[in-house]
């Protein structure tokens, strides 16, 4: 029978001090993973183990055991170990799983022999590593019935279910927007890994796998059973569930899977008036005229806390920089450098007896700012997975908009900030936060803080109507449209290749029309090519943190600016 | 008068061939690689083969057509026309190396187009003249993609008129035997700091802007050369330089502990 574990630890919300001291394994971690990895303390009397994304630590272990443990597990992930097809096939059978990290422990350890740090290669087992070539191999060898040597306590665990549960929640976005509902949003609590059954974990694993499919049968079943694993008249968000409800919109009543559209907290509905603009065709290599329709939604602030600035490198350096970027002008009266040329032709004019020119030098001046920008936030459901730190890509991104638009603000620009999301392509919408004839106040701060991931994002749309506004009631001879997003592009009938190629057009037609275009995504583990196949030859460029931010935006606006009319 | 020796370079693949192909058929050479992966070296190495000059510029955000082509000078009272080191490697037929050829503006590098096509030309404006270019002339410039592609770039038809190389950092064995060459530490030493420098690029992803180069490598074992503990050595040159986050810079600390224990 399937147990159900305790309730999922409260996560504090410093996951610095969570971490601890364990904060300084996670270079190292990623490192031997070459991935990027986090590493956190493990429950009391919990195994080292990893869910593929955190290796999960003994706090009070000794330093190089902590380092051992930590070597094991980043080397499975490296290794290929802990793939969601190893993950389903050891899924409720502990002993099978003790088995496969008997022999795969050291065959990872082997693969990446090269980067491990001397003390831990004593660990190899060769003969062992010797007998397997494979994750697939392992587990061959795991199925069978030789005998294998028992792994030491320095390999931990591996912990199907939860490596499952995290990919879920890492891959579940495009996935399940393809089904009529969004329980990507529920966190399951996970049955403990050491019981071993063949329950209905086993066949929800398989309906989640992609050779089930990811039709509206699949999704039913999956469905089910996960609602199966509820208990009785235990609502979705209940303290006594099973499940754990993440609120992705806060308000909207809604429970996930209903296929209602998204309702964004505080959002009034939107205006029927809308604005329709074309839709690139990659398959049919043409535009769809009047395609997509956009509607300017504005927010009912009085939902939404005032929005924190985050304290941290203040953005109005870098920028005032570049709005006021150093301009060389000829023939002045003063300056700091001769102008060779102007010198020369006054020197002629002098010796040839005329009247000569004294200006004959070069000046250095800052040129006065004419530039208005537009940022626009995607605020679709898929910016409310985790950016690290503790933090969702839609709270950076977020916090980088406010900031943004309390530097531009600070030095003159005119500035507007729009959150969009989209629900098909006949609902497009743009969130107002703040027009560029707005004041910068709480008002503002507070809209902006009352947004809430939800819908999906047909991100051509968006660019095609944030370049309209900008172009139409910027008022500058300027212009810069600022797109934060994680370039996730997806909405009803706007998938994979489709989606990709729509969202390098409509910034081109901008860039071409004279607005220069730059593209911000956040978070550390972010689809760096995913970002360049969305975002084209546009200016753009992901952030780690929130505070590389001041670092990255004066060369990146002065490229985008720069790019105008090269598209 | 002797010859200088040839500068240190390990070749990792067929760079050095396809550089020495490109300059016999008069071809401009773009090379791509992340800072400190020996680039310059490797322009240094190859002008000593073929028995060039070499000129380097360093590009930078103001550099000016002038800066590269020439201008007037008043000397009293008369002009006098200065070349510029393009002007002056043209006329000489030597290795003229533009550095991190993208902090230049795109007008200045427009002035290269001449000079890296079929035309080997370099117009004049304030001369009223072209020069062609002298035998053994080679227009080599240098950037780092990883960090400059999202930010600068090169115009594609100045891209266009070159043929690419692109380095990366060398492969294990081969950095250890420069990093023995450069610094004269032993093999096992350079082995542990290579080893280093390796896990370090893979954790490229947690947040370090720049990965530990062949150089802070070099710069490692130099400090350890000189007596530092190698540990003490690696701080300084590795953790020091690549970042000034100090989580990172505990997270690098940590590696290096763990990696050059003794």
């Amino acid at each position: 029978m399937t147990t159900l574990s305790a309730a999922i630890e409260p996560a504090s919300p410093d996951p610095a001090r969570r971490r601890g001291k364990l904060g300084r394994f996670r270079l190292l971690a990623s490192g031997i993973a070459g991935r990027s990895l986090d590493v956190m303390p493990a429950a009391p009397g919990e195994h080292p183990w990893t869910d593929g994304m955190t290796i999960f630590l003994d706090d009070g272990a000794s330093a190089p055991g902590q380092v051992a443990a930590l070597a094991v597990q980043a080397s499975l992930i490296a290794a290929g170990s802990l793939e969601p097809g190893v993950a389903r096939r050891l899924a409720g059978r502990p002993a099978l799983t003790r088995r496969y990290l008997a022999v795969e422990g050291h065959r990872a350890l082997a693969a990446s022999e090269d980067v491990l740090p001397r003390p831990v290669r004593s660990l190899i087992e060769r003969h062992i590593a010797a007998r397997a070539d494979s994750p697939a191999a392992s587990l061959a060898l795991a199925l069978g019935r030789e005998p294998v040597v028992e792994p030491p306590a320095s390999f931990g665990a591996i912990r199907p279910r939860r490596l499952l549960a995290s990919t879920d929640r890492r891959q579940a976005v495009p996935a399940e927007w393809a089904g009529p509902g969004r329980w990507r949003d529920i966190v399951r609590r996970e049955p403990d890994e050491d019981a071993e059954t063949d329950g209905p974990g086993d066949v929800a694993a398989f309906f989640s796998s992609p050779g089930a499919g990811r039709g509206a049968l699949a999704w039913l079943l999956r469905r089910v059973l996960r609602l199966g694993r509820e208990p009785a008249g235990g609502p979705l968000g209940a303290a006594t569930s099973v499940t754990t409800r993440l609120a992705p919109w806060r308000g909207s009543g809604a429970t996930p899977g209903t296929g209602a559209a998204p309702t964004l907290a505080g959002m009034a509905a939107p205006e029927r008036r809308g604005r329709t603009y074309p839709e690139w065709d990659v398959n049919r290599g043409r535009y769809r005229l009047n395609w997509c329709t956009v509607n300017e939604v504005d927010p009912r602030p009085e939902n939404g806390a005032a929005l924190l600035v985050p304290d941290g490198p203040t953005l109005l350096r870098p920028l005032a920089r570049l709005g006021l970027g150093l301009g060389r002008f000829h023939r002045r009266l003063q300056g700091d450098d001769v102008d060779i040329d102007a010198a020369v032709e006054a020197r002629v004019d002098a010796l040839a007896g005329a009247l000569h020119d004294h200006a004959v030098y070069v000046e250095t001046l800052r040129r006065r700012r004419d530039l208005a920008v537009l940022l626009l936030l995607d605020i679709s459901g898929s910016s409310a997975e985790s950016a690290g730190e503790g933090k969702t890509v839609h709270e950076q991104q977020r916090a980088a908009a406010a900031m943004l638009a309390l530097a531009l603000h600070a030095l003159g620009d005119r500035v507007a900030l729009y959150g969009f999301y989209s629900q098909g392509r006949s609902a497009v919408h743009l969130v107002r936060v703040k027009s560029f004839n707005d004041g910068l106040d709480t008002l503002v701060m507070r809209r902006l803080g009352g947004l809430v991931p939800g819908g999906y994002t047909r991100l051509g749309a968006a660019i095609r109507h944030g370049a309209f506004m900008v172009e139409d009631r910027g008022g500058t001879s300027r212009r810069l449209l600022v797109v934060l997003s994680d370039g996730l592009a997806y909405d009803h009938g706007y998938e994979g290749r489709y989606g990709e190629a729509d969202s390098p057009r409509a910034l081109a037609e901008t860039r071409r029309r004279g607005t220069g275009c730059l593209c911000l995504g956040f978070g550390a583990g972010a689809d760096l090519t995913g970002l360049r196949r969305v975002f084209g030859t546009a200016a753009h460029a992901n952030v780690a943190r929130l505070d590389q931010l001041a670092g990255v935006i004066g060369p990146l606006f002065r490229s985008a600016l720069e790019a105008r009319r090269m598209a | 008068m002797t010859r200088a020796a040839r500068p240190y370079y390990v070749p990792v693949g067929n760079e050095e061939q396809v550089f020495k192909a490109a300059f016999r058929q008069g071809l401009s050479v773009m090379l791509k690689g992340p800072t400190g992966c020996g680039k310059t070296r490797f322009v240094e190495a190859m002008a000593h083969d073929l028995g060039r000059p070499l000129i380097t510029v360093a590009c930078h955000d103001d550099i000016t057509t002038a800066d590269l082509v020439g201008r007037f000078l008043l000397r009293g009272g008369d002009t006098e026309w200065v070349d510029g080191p393009l002007t002056r490697a043209v006329r000489d037929g030597a290795v003229c190396y533009l550095d991190e050829v993208v902090e230049a503006r795109q007008d200045t590098t427009v002035v290269l187009h001449p000079l890296a096509d079929h035309r080997r030309q370099l117009p004049i404006d304030r001369l009223g003249i072209t020069v062609d270019a002298a035998a053994g002339f080679c227009l080599v410039v240098s950037y780092n993609p990883g960090y400059q592609s999202v930010l600068k770039d090169l115009k594609d038809s100045t891209r266009q008129r070159m043929i690419a190389i692109e380095l990366g950092f060398p492969p294990a064995d081969v950095e250890e035997k420069i990093l023995v060459h450069e610094t004269g530490i032993g093999q096992e030493t350079a082995a542990r700091l290579v080893q280093l420098g390796q896990a370090i690029r893979r954790a490229e992803a947690a947040g370090l802007r720049e990965v530990a180069s062949t150089r802070v490598l070099i710069a490692a074992g130099r400090l350890a050369a000189g007596g530092l503990e190698l540990r003490d050595a690696a701080r300084a040159a590795v953790a020091g330089s690549l970042t000034d986050d100090p989580l990172l810079t505990a997270g690098l600390i940590e590696m290096i502990d763990v990696y050059l224990a003794d």
